[in-house]
């Protein structure tokens, strides 16, 4: 049975990638020519989509206002007033942060616990079809949050609550809880289910056994989870507030729209230095976490005072957020709420079609994915770029001993890139956006070139971290044949790099389609700006139908990714 | 309240030993004799894991207050013997009663109370290393306690005084809120020991209890556990891989063999060469 259900779950492997075994391998090489052709007859297609070298896409009286804005970034607003200002928000986005990473924890526990087969398929007797049938039945339920995007969530929940500190928890919590969801019941099926089943014959509940005997191994796990998610929590609580939930994202588009660039800037650091610091955190906490794992530091009795520290510091960020939110759980259950949900879903119920029709919808499914597919382009070119600058290269590899001089040119390389993409992924997409609004007409390209760009800066940093872990031995061993450097990197560490780079490339084409709803929003076209008109017009029976559309696109998406991942292998 | 109730159900039980003791001081009781001190009784009993017939056609009647030694080479079907009796392995065919209660055909509600008064140990230990002992021990009694309890008890750990009193009983009374995980194995086990003693089991059942443990620790266990179920009078089964501890500890020895029971006696009527016979190697079938 446990075979049978792992089978069924046969979309996500994490694994690295592992050279094609002898079996199959020339059928391997031509299904990847073949993917490799197909790429770049899609990019073909989207760049003829987008328009380029066809229609006018450039808007000429844009450029000032794109180069002045960057020249803002030396001269941010900084005055007391602003400072204040910039503060509040600061603390408004990270509270949504925090209370949206503490619910998608919530739900991540519960559902994780619900969505795994541990849960099902052990227990008095054999549960038979009745367990797979429920474990099924609860995988399917979290599909659907998993596939919308918080924005949308954020859009709707809009509707339903009006502007309240509870659209940011719910918009967050819900989607990242049903991503959590999953990691967190494959967590606990790998965890040994000794101490599990031996409570159960104990007389145990299978909830308390549960606490007892489950979730304590997993748990630190999930912890460390939630501090990775907790990261991009921030930037969402950020992009959040751009459609209207308030926090730095708010402020931002209000700046935005009265083109004070010295204040978005302040933003953006504050920002900046909220994203930085949390990653600090995060990235802390989970040294430590693997340390003890490894067992290379032996803490003795009593827990670690950092992961403790951690734990207490996070309860109370929880508490302060709720009162500086002003979080009241009452709207939830108020008669307004249930009056605009039945509204809502009564309007969206039967979906219909926009103005123009399937045909339509068909062009703007195309143009989405065309955003995708160019972001992706992008992404990639641009992270490959940057990644090997950016990696800290383990020494003796492929540096040569050189001179003083090289080297601080290579050290200047170094922090260069880490800092460009810093800034490239500190920076959301719908920002990204509105600033490529300034030069493009809208369309494919300034959503495409925003997730590209912020794309580059995330990538970038997968890829060099990648390409820090290679294998560095077949390396060494080809220096020793007398190769120059150039040379080990075009025959040891290309190669080697290579399917890494294209599996996450794959896995950030999925994240990639999801968010083309974000730089839509704001206006760069496709399904995106389409539900955001069709939701602010009303237009809930269509704006449903655009929901569906997205929800089909990412999951074709999804397959077609696992589909290349596994040739790319 | 709560305590009182304890005492009061604790004194009840003393009782009802008290009386089967000066029972057993009698001749010895016959299968069929008195049927309210049966334990464990298997009839006809056969168990198919997957393409293995792990038990087949086994008879077995354990009595309370008795203490049998499951002897047999590996693969032999110890471990699926002891899964049976505390209910979490199937018989494919056969009646399976523990306590009374026939597995087979007793709703779930029934088969759990009836697992909550059965203690089983295993030979690797099962115990939550990331747990502080106190937990470890507490989680004999999540049969008992409702869910909020249980919850409740990770935070601020329940009925302490209780576990302070298991834990030295097999002891390790300074043990109390280390990680159990940082525990040697010895100690682990014992934490598993205390786990059952909290819990008050009718009777206990032990999977290679001492497999993983050096021969000195190992004796110093089963010495344990032996006390505890003399001191209460409790069932005791344990299989073991060290055929001289079964004799030297055991009044009764079962011997399996391929999933049959080969021999059931008491020790002193055990032959030594029933027993080289019980590990032998397998003759190469055709060569009788
Ligand atoms: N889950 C299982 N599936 C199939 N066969 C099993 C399973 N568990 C045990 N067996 C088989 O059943 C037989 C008895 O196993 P077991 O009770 O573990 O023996 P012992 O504990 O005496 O070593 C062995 O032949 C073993 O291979
Ligand atoms: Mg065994």
């Amino acid at each position: 049975m446990t075979v049978s259900l792992r089978a069924l779950d046969g979309v996500e492997e994490t694994s690295a990638p592992a050279p094609a075994g002898r079996s199959g391998g020339s059928r391997r090489s031509r299904q990847r020519w073949l993917w490799a052709l197909a790429a770049v007859a899609v990019t073909g297609a989207s760049l003829v989509a987008a328009g380029v070298g066809e229609r006018d896409v450039l808007r000429a009286e844009g450029i000032p206002a794109f180069v002045e804005f960057f020249r803002a970034a030396g001269a941010p607003r900084l005055d007391g007033e602003f400072l204040a200002l910039t503060g509040t928000a600061a603390l408004t986005t990270l509270a949504y942060a925090v209370l949206g990473t503490a619910l998608s924890l919530v739900i991540g526990i519960v559902g994780g616990v619900l969505t795994s087969q541990t849960w099902w398929s052990l227990g008095r007797r054999a549960r038979g079809k009745r367990g797979t049938v429920s474990w099924m039945l609860a995988r399917t339920v979290l599909v659907v949050p998993r596939g919308i995007h918080e924005v949308v969530w954020g859009l709707i929940f809009l509707i339903v609550f009006g502007l309240d500190p509870i659209v940011a928890v719910l918009a967050i919590g819900i989607p990242f809880g049903a991503v959590t969801a999953k990691v967190f019941s494959e967590l606990l099926d790998e965890t040994a289910r000794q101490p599990y089943s031996a409570l159960l014959a104990g007389g145990a509940s299978r909830s308390s056994a549960m606490i007892y005997g489950l979730l304590p191994p997993a748990l630190s796990d999930l912890l460390s989870y939630g501090f990775y998610r907790f990261e991009c929590a921030i930037r969402s609580a950020a992009v959040l507030g751009l459609v209207g939930a308030g926090g730095l994202g708010f402020q931002l588009s209000l700046s935005f729209q009265s083109l004070h660039y010295d204040e978005i800037w302040t933003l953006l650091y504050a920002l900046i230095a909220l994203s930085v610091a949390a990653d600090f955190w995060s990235s802390r906490v989970r040294a430590r976490r693997s340390a003890r794992a490894d067992g290379t530091q032996r803490t003795g009795r009593g827990a670690d005072p950092v992961l403790v520290g951690s734990g207490v510091l996070g309860l109370a960020l929880i508490v302060l957020s709720v009162w500086w939110i002003g979080l009241d759980l009452a709207v939830l259950w108020s008669g307004e709420t249930w009056e605009h949900t039945r509204r809502l879903l009564g309007d969206a119920w039967p979906p219909s079609l926009a103005g123009d029709g399937l045909s339509g919808l068909v062009w703007l499914s195309a143009v989405t994915l065309a955003i995708s597919i160019l972001a992706m382009v992008i992404g990639f070119c641009g992270a490959a770029l940057f990644a090997f600058p950016a990696a800290n290269l383990p020494r003796g590899s492929y540096h040569t001993r050189r001179h003083v001089l090289s080297r601080a040119a290579r050290l200047v390389l170094f922090a260069a890139s880490r800092l460009v993409l810093v800034v490239l992924r500190a920076i959301p997409p719908p920002v990204w956006a509105l600033l490529f609004l300034f030069v493009l007409y809208p369309g494919i390209l300034p959503g495409a070139l925003a997730l590209g760009v912020y794309t580059v800066g995330v990538l970038g940093r997968l890829m060099a971290e990648s390409a820090e872990n290679l294998d560095v031995r077949p390396l060494r061993a080809l220096r020793a044949h007398g190769a120059s450097a150039a040379q080990v990197f075009c025959y040891g560490v290309v190669p080697a790099a290579t399917p890494r780079f294209a599996a996450y490339g794959l896995y950030r084409w999925e994240v990639t389609i999801r968010e083309t709803v974000v730089v839509g929003v704001v206006g760069a076209g496709g399904l995106g700006y389409a539900l955001a008109q069709q939701l602010s017009g009303f237009d809930y029976g269509a704006a449903l139908t655009t929901l569906a559309t997205l929800i089909l696109l990412t999951l074709a998406v999804d397959f077609i990714s696992a589909a290349v991942r596994r040739t790319v292998r | 309240m709560i305590a009182m109730a304890r005492d009061a159900e604790q004194a009840r039980r003393r009782d009802r030993r008290a009386e089967r003791a000066t029972e057993r001081a009698g001749p010895e009781p016959q299968a069929g004799d008195r049927d309210d001190d049966i334990v464990f009784e298997l009839r006809e009993v056969s168990v198919r894991l997957g393409q293995v017939e792990a038990l087949s056609g086994v008879d077995l009647v354990v009595r309370s207050g008795e203490r049998v030694a499951i002897i047999g080479p590996s693969g032999a079907g110890k471990t699926t013997l002891i899964s049976l009796l505390n209910g979490t392995t199937a018989a494919t065919r056969g009646e399976v009663r523990a306590l009374g209660c026939p597995y087979g055909r007793a709703s779930a509600r029934h088969i759990r109370a009836t697992q909550r008064r059965i203690g089983t140990i295993h030979q690797r230990f099962d115990v939550v290393a990331q747990l502080r002992t106190v937990h470890n021990v507490n989680a004999g009694r999540l049969g008992a306690w409702p869910f909020w309890k249980a919850a409740l008890s990770l935070l601020l750990p329940r009925d302490v005084p209780r576990v302070r009193e298991a834990l030295a009983q097999v002891g390790i009374r300074d043990k109390l809120h280390e990680r159990t995980g940082d525990l040697s194995g010895g100690e682990q086990q014992r934490v598993a020991i205390a786990r059952v003693l909290v819990q008050q089991p009718e009777a206990i059942l032990a999977d290679e209890p001492v497999a993983s443990l050096d021969p000195t620790r190992g004796l110093e266990i089963m010495k344990l556990l032996l006390d505890i179920s003399a001191e209460s009078e409790t069932a005791l089964l344990a299989s073991l891989h060290d055929v001289d501890m079964a004799l030297d500890k055991f009044e009764r020895v079962v011997g399996l063999r391929d999933g049959r029971i080969v021999f059931d006696k008491r020790r002193e009527n055990l032959h030594d060469d029933e027993v080289r016979a019980l590990y032998a190697i397998e003759q190469p079938p055709g060569s009788a």
